[in-house]
């Protein structure tokens, strides 16, 4: 509904206007890891039949409705929970996420759906009739909640505040429905009371202004008071409560920064640059940060480094750092910027659908970019530009492709936008985590190209007519119907564009927003000496996937002996070849300066050029104007003038990364020259320093003098008068810094005809290493001592081995030994002077990874394993992991995967249980071409479980586990699963026909319940026979067809039927849980006592009445609900499998 | 007669009476002379005060107190000298003693000059302890005037002479670095080994736990603070980097403290930019006072009104 473009503004989905809310959390229990409260929605009825509402939550327990002070029943079906029905014996991916993207419709709060669904009781039937206003009280409690909310709780002696216990909300994309109830979309804004009792030692940091902080009666607890008066959605309210250390912002008093105890100083030092970002972006956008206050949070275990939510950031407590760490401090002010540009466009501007949210991460990843731009340098920009140019276009010629405004008709699978991916777009839920990272990072650049298009002037008062218009409309306190205005759609971002702009900037949005893929050019020329004419080609590929045809203008720049020229090339369907007139002959003699692009006029040799051309250089779409690949030929001597002389640095990198196929003395001397060059960009430097490296590899057999950039570090950082003595260290030039650090990194790339690295190569980075001084510096060395180390890992070669014999310390090779024990004295260190982020422990951990793939130690986990605990810096667990992971890979250790994977579904910090995921995916132990021995039906199960079931407190692990189970088995049915079942992989490519009918909506209402019970039964037939005839398979495929046919169905059934009192009456009563009056006064007078879990069964009695053919269906549950199965083995969890059930005997009926 | 010079003897061989009864040992001889000739001072004493004849027990009781009151001299002036840190007592530290003692040191030199005295005759050294020709070296020093000619000879000058030794500092700088690092890299190794030693370790080899002992990983309860905070030694680098400024090459004195490196030109100008920042933002912090941040307010008594 709300998605049809058009000029007809906001249209809900939903079937009421949600205007203000009220959340009261009463009660934090750190030890218990749970929370109780109460929220109430203030709803006005757009629709006058409004007998249900709809709302969001997930794993809180409900245990009582009221809507205007009378009781309400309610039902919680959340299909999400248990992707597919039970033991259900469907292996493929592609059924899966059909059926998940069904699930996530089906609680959809944009489609007008939601897992909490509460009946208007009958008596408010009339009011609601004439639109008048209902509060729905809900009174719900969380128990040990394994996604949105976060504890972190140390296990030591003393108070929970004394502990640094704390907690705090996190997520991906709209998960505020994990901790509360409510309509959990970023289109429904209203605005906010929120309330927090806490322990007096405690603070809680939540959106909007502060208004007043209130003991309780007996002075052990305060409350906090929370007013938000500008309308936010739902999605954007946060919360962290903990002992925080409180800094008012010195500069800005209406900011406040918090970070755990004993972190101040560091706090202090971190934030202390945050007033400089905050007057950037007022500046650009000539407008006031709209929320009246800012609040940055710093919390351990964090979900993601970034949160933006309104009027506060959560932010990683890593990112914390003193004033002597350099390479920490340009990453954090990165995060910092971002998190603000977030506050703008995104927090306070919200979308006003998923297909919208494009323009959002566009916006604030544009700004933040300008951000970088007057921060860091044109050149920081340009490099990061390019950067993200590159890993996007590799990330769409790898998988297909991203889409910015995926248009979604009628849900057909044949209209499915991204069919050549594994998971659905449809929603933010089903999308893997590294698509949307490279969805933001296209997002932004998309902003850059209508930038070029339309001028930065323009956009800049596009924004600031985006943000006035919101601004406008939120100060209507009363009129909730323009709050909508602060929602941004693409239609309307568009229109504004056009508005301002007077430009049709309709081509690139189709060719950038509306369809996915890059454009990979290909170029090569001629130079026509008689027509004095350059004969350009340049080829498209378009059929690869991930590409598409590009057609339009592309800039082309010339540079040549009089001056650097621009010209403009229509690139059209046929047009290959493109003459382009040069200005200026070749001349050898004549001694003249040569202008370059930028007006500057340098001397060149010009002897290593072609006599006869004057060209000097050519490059393609120099300003990265198109989403592009280019793979440009040009001779060796013109990439080395590019090189030299060209001075934008994507041209100087571009040039470094094809002078690697160039490995002649020249290539080296300007490789040499560029890292000797002091006003050269220090990253252009570094990358030069890698390229020389293989250079001298290739060119190993004529190399003369000592080792490449062996006498350059002696030259820049050792002492005059022993060169073989680096000087103490001083980091002041950053510039050398990081060139100093990279360069022995390089080094030890290099390799002798032997293919060893160089005992001379060694020997100088061992010195190093000894003569390592940091007394006299003002600055942290942990990172420089890091890259040393990483720098012996790179040295290290495949060990020499007779016979595969076993590594023992005997036949250790002595280089080797002296690597090793520098590493351990470097680990053992570690542990009495921990360096910042343990970099140090880090890059042992690699290192060791590397002696035991190469054979010098004997390959063994045990070590990484016991890194990798909980209670170990998240930096070094990540690293333990990787290790473990690649042991995993190597030994093909069943063990090992299985101890990953346990982990997966275990670890207390959500991030590295997403992290594993991503590693087994980016480095698997097996692919789906692959044999493998670990490739066997159990793991199957597993995996299957894990994504099916297992991960549905966290989006973004389920999507974790569908890449992991995509990279491992593909799309169908794993080949590793036992033959009968392939016959139904068969069949079900031709039930897809059938299944299709029943996403239509006409098909619903009639024929599909009848079906339903009877295939519940087929179902449990056929999983107890795997191996039958083709007669159950029959069934078995049905039964599949039913399952996500239920989801649908339920998906359209609450949507298409009108829910009007007379008709439904019967089905919903029975659905319906009647709240009788004796169970509630229990309720109620249990209600502080905290045992939640008594209501729940109370609730749950009643369920298990109606359901005794159902009972199988509980066998997923979360593990707390287990332990209480334990003590009464009728109660049944708050969870949606049981909740489902409620429905399945109604639909039957 | 008590005397500065012998009072310290006296207190040096009190504890050697419990030795052996046996005067074998030279060390008993010593005592033995000691004894008659304290005998005989006391004689004389008596005879100075008119005694003709005296029990020789009462010589005997006589001679055990003036032994006792020379002793007890002796340790009271050691006391005293220790107690002002020296090793040596001076003439000061005998009078406070003797004064402390209740003996009126002004009529000390009256009673040393009187006329009556007598002077007591060398005691017969025995047992002299021959030095072999061949251990003698150089010439031994002659008493000075206050110490009886009797008494015994200066030991060899080795023995007791010292020479000191003006070596020049080592100011070489690469050889300074080459023992700064080595120095660092041998403590570095013998701290880590030793707590590999005193600890649970991890092993890289299954079959050997000694050469390269890994200290093994202890997880925290609180991970973040040891990885983000510095640690002291690194705090304490930044105050001395930020006060000192960073000294010139040539100021090689002081070897391990004072190594720097060719260039600290822009070193200088850039600590103390930075030392203006900070006194910039230490200025800035104590406005915060005034601030009115909603989370610097205080928090409300409860109020008497009823809670939802």
């Amino acid at each position: 509904m709300n998605r049809k473009k058009g000029d007809k503004g906001f249209e809900s989905p939903r079937p009421y206007k949600l205007t203000h809310q009220v959340v009261c959390i009463n009660n934090i229990n750190f030890q218990r890891k749970s929370v109780v409260g109460y929220v109430e929605l203030t709803i006005f009825p757009t629709v006058a039949n409004l007998n249900r509402i709809k709302l969001n939550s997930k794993q809180c327990r409900i245990y009582r409705v009221r809507v205007n002070d009378l009781e309400a029943a309610f039902i919680y079906n959340d299909p999400t929970l248990e992707v597919c029905h039970h033991e259900s014996k469907q292996r493929n991916l592609n059924y899966f996420s059909n059926a998940y993207a069904a699930a996530v419709s089906a609680v959809d709060p944009d489609a007008g759906n939601g897992e909490l669904c509460i009946k208007v009781p009958s008596e408010l039937w009339k009011h609601v009739d004439e639109l008048k206003v209902l509060k729905v009280h809900i009174n719900f409690s969380l128990d040990q909640p394994k996604g949105g909310l976060h504890f972190v709780v140390p296990n030591m002696e003393g108070s929970m505040a004394e502990r640094g216990a704390h907690v705090f909300s996190c997520g991906y994309q709209n998960s505020t429905r994990f901790w509360f109830p409510c309509v959990d979309s970023y289109s429904e804004l209203c605005t906010w009371k929120l309330e927090y009792t806490v322990d007096a030692a405690m603070v809680a940091v939540s959106n909007g202004d502060l208004v007043e902080t209130v003991y309780t009666h007996d002075m052990r607890k305060k409350t906090f008071h929370y007013m938000l008066t500008i309308p936010t959605a739902a999605s954007n309210i946060s919360l962290a409560i903990g002992p925080f250390e409180i800094l008012v912002d010195p500069y800005m008093h209406e900011v406040t920064h918090f970070c755990l105890p004993q972190l101040l100083p560091l706090l202090k030092h971190t934030t202390s640059y945050l007033h400089e970002v905050f007057e950037f972006y007022e500046e650009i956008l000539t407008c006031r940060y709209p929320y009246s206050c800012f609040k940055t949070v710093f919390i351990d275990e964090a979900y993601v480094e970034v949160a933006a939510y309104a009027s506060m950031s959560i932010f990683s407590t890593n990112l914390l750092h003193s004033a002597m760490i350099i390479d920490e401090t340009p990453l954090t002010r990165r995060c910092l910027a971002q998190a603000l540009a977030q506050q703008f466009f995104g927090c306070f501007i919200s979308r006003m659908s998923w297909s919208d949210e494009w323009v959002l991460k566009g916006i604030s990843g544009y700004i933040y970019g300008l951000w970088m731009k007057k921060t860091f340098g044109v050149n920081e920009y340009r490099h990061w530009i390019k950067q993200e140019l590159d890993q996007i276009v590799a990330y769409e010629l790898k998988t297909g492709g991203v889409l910015l405004h995926p248009i979604f008709g009628g849900g057909k699978e044949k209209d499915n936008p991204a069919s050549h991916l594994h998971f659905s777009i449809k929603h933010p839920h089903t999308l893997s985590w590294e698509y949307y990272t490279m969805f933001q990072c296209k997002a932004h650049l998309v902003m850059r190209l209508i930038e070029n298009r339309i001028s930065m002037e323009f956009m800049l008062q596009v924004f600031n007519k985006l943000l006035s218009l919101a601004s406008t409309a939120s100060s209507q306190k009363f009129q909730s119907h323009m709050w909508s205005q602060m929602l941004v759609s693409t239609s309307g971002f568009l229109k504004s564009i056009s508005n301002v702009s007077g430009k049709d900037i309709q081509p690139l949005i189709k060719q950038w927003v509306d369809q996915s893929g890059v454009v990979k050019f290909y170029g090569s020329f001629a130079f026509n000496r008689k027509r004095n004419v350059l004969e350009l080609e340049i080829k498209q590929d378009y059929t690869s996937p991930g590409t598409q045809k590009y057609v339009g203008p592309l800039k082309v720049t010339v540079q040549e002996l009089d001056g650097s020229f621009n010209h403009t090339l229509q690139i059209e369907e046929n047009s290959l070849k493109h003459d382009i007139p040069c200005h200026s002959k070749s001349r050898r003699n004549k001694k003249k300066k040569i202008p370059l692009m930028n007006g500057e006029e340098v001397d060149m040799d010009l002897s290593a050029m072609d006599a006869d051309s004057p060209l000097l250089w050519i490059r393609i779409d120099p300003d990265m104007s198109v989403l592009r690949k280019v793979e440009f030929e040009q001779s060796d001597f013109m990439w080395q003038y590019q090189l030299r002389y060209e001075r934008d640095v994507v041209a100087q990198e571009e040039a470094i990364l094809a002078l690697e196929k160039f490995p002649t003395p020249a290539s080296r001397l300007a490789l040499t020259d560029i890292l000797e060059q002091e006003q050269c960009f220090y990253r252009v430097r570094m990358l030069a320093c890698f390229c020389l490296a293989k250079i001298a590899n290739s060119m190993v057999s004529t190399w003369t003098g000592p080792p490449a950039m062996k006498s350059l570090f002696t030259r820049m950082f050792c002492c005059k008068s022993c060169p073989n003595i680096v000087k103490t260290n001083n980091f002041m030039n950053f510039q050398s810094y990081f060139l100093q650090k990279t360069m022995p990194v390089a080094m030890a790339l290099l390799r002798d005809v032997h293919n060893l690295c160089p005992k001379e190569v060694l020997m100088f980075i061992l010195d190093l290493i000894k003569y390592n001084d940091n007394r006299k510096n003002k600055f942290s060395d942990n990172y420089y001592r890091a890259e040393l180390i990483d720098a012996l890992a790179n040295s290290v070669t495949p060990a020499v081995s007779v016979n595969n014999e076993v590594r023992t310390l005997d036949n250790l090779n002595p280089d080797v030994r002296l690597i090793l024990e520098e590493i351990t004295r470097f680990l053992n260190m570690e542990k009495l002077l921990p360096s910042y982020r343990h970099t140090i422990t880090v890059s042992c951990l690699k290192a060791i990874r590397v002696l035991q793939k190469n054979g010098h130690v004997p390959s063994d986990p045990a070590l990484f394993k016991s890194y990798a605990e909980y209670g170990h810096f998240v930096d070094v667990r990540i690293a333990a992991l990787e290790a473990v992971v690649d042991y995993t890979k190597v030994d093909r250790s069943y063990e090992e995967l299985q101890w990953l994977l346990t982990m997966v579904q275990n670890d207390p910090v959500p991030y590295i249980r997403h992290k594993i995921l991503d590693m087994l995916t980016k480095n698997p132990p097996f692919t789906k071409n692959m044999e493998s021995p670990l490739c066997n039906e159990a793991l199957v199960d597993q995996l299957w479980k894990l994504m099916n079931s297992g991960t549905s407190h966290d989006w973004r692990l389920r999507c974790g586990a569908v890449d992991l189970y995509f990279t491992l088995f593909g799309l169908s049915r794993p080949s590793c699963l036992p033959l009968p079942e392939l016959g139904l992989v068969l069949n079900l490519k031709e039930k897809k026909a059938v299944l299709n009918p029943t996403i239509i909506p006409e098909s619903v209402g009639n024929t599909q319940e009848p079906v339903n019970s009877t295939n519940n039964h087929g179902q449990s037939v056929g999983f107890q026979n795997t191996f039958s005839n083709s007669q159950e398979e029959e069934e078995i495929d049905m039964d599949t067809v039913h399952d996500s046919q239920a989801f649908i169905y339920h998906h359209l059934n609450m949507l298409e039927r009108p829910s009007t009192p007379g008709k439904e009456q019967s089905s919903g009563e029975i659905n319906m849980h009647p709240v009788s009056t004796a169970p509630l006064s229990v309720f109620s007078k249990e209600s502080n006592s905290s045992k939640h879990s008594d209501h729940h069964h109370h609730h749950h009695h009643e369920h298990k009445k109606k359901k005794k053919k159902h009972k199988h269906k509980h066998k997923h549950k979360h593990k707390h609900d287990s332990k209480e199965k334990e003590k009464d083995p009728f109660a049944f969890s708050n969870s949606p499998a049981s909740a489902r059930s409620i429905r399945s005997p109604s639909l039957s009926d | 007669m008590p005397r500065p010079g012998s009072s310290e003897r006296g207190g040096a061989v009190c504890p050697q009476r419990s030795g052996s009864k046996q005067p074998t040992t030279p060390a008993d001889n010593y005592y033995l002379a000691r004894r008659r000739t304290l005998q005989v001072v006391v004689s004389s004493l008596l005879t100075e005060a008119g005694f003709e004849s005296a029990e020789k027990a009462a010589v005997e009781t006589l001679t055990e107190m003036l032994q006792s009151y020379i002793s007890e001299i002796g340790r009271s002036a050691k006391s005293y000298c220790e107690h002002t840190a020296r090793t040596q007592p001076t003439l000061s530290d005998i009078v406070v003693t003797l004064v402390e003692m209740g003996f009126n040191v002004e009529t000390l030199p009256a009673y040393a000059k009187r006329s009556q005295r007598m002077v007591i005759t060398a005691p017969p050294v025995t047992n002299q302890p021959v030095t072999p020709k061949a251990l003698t070296a150089g010439q031994n020093k002659p008493h000075p005037s206050h110490i009886p000619g009797h008494f015994p000879e200066f030991p060899d000058p080795h023995t007791y002479i010292k020479t000191p030794t003006y070596r020049e500092p080592v100011s070489d700088y690469q050889v300074l670095r080459e023992k700064a690092a080595s120095q660092r890299r041998d403590v570095e190794r013998a701290l880590t080994r030793f707590m590999a030693k005193t600890g649970e370790t991890q092993s890289l080899f299954k079959d050997d736990v000694s050469t390269f002992p890994l200290i093994a990983a202890r997880p925290f309860t609180v991970p973040y603070l040891t990885a983000l905070l510095p640690s002291e030694l690194e705090m304490q680098q930044m105050e001395e980097t930020d006060s000192s400024e960073q000294d010139d090459q040539t100021d090689t004195e002081n070897l391990p403290l004072h190594m720097s490196t060719d260039d600290s030109g822009p070193e200088k100008e850039n600590a103390s930019v930075l030392q203006q920042n900070t006194s910039l933002s230490g200025s800035r912090n104590g406005e915060e006072n005034v601030i009115d941040n909603p989370y610097l307010r205080p928090v409300k008594k409860p109020k008497i009104r009823r809670k939802k």
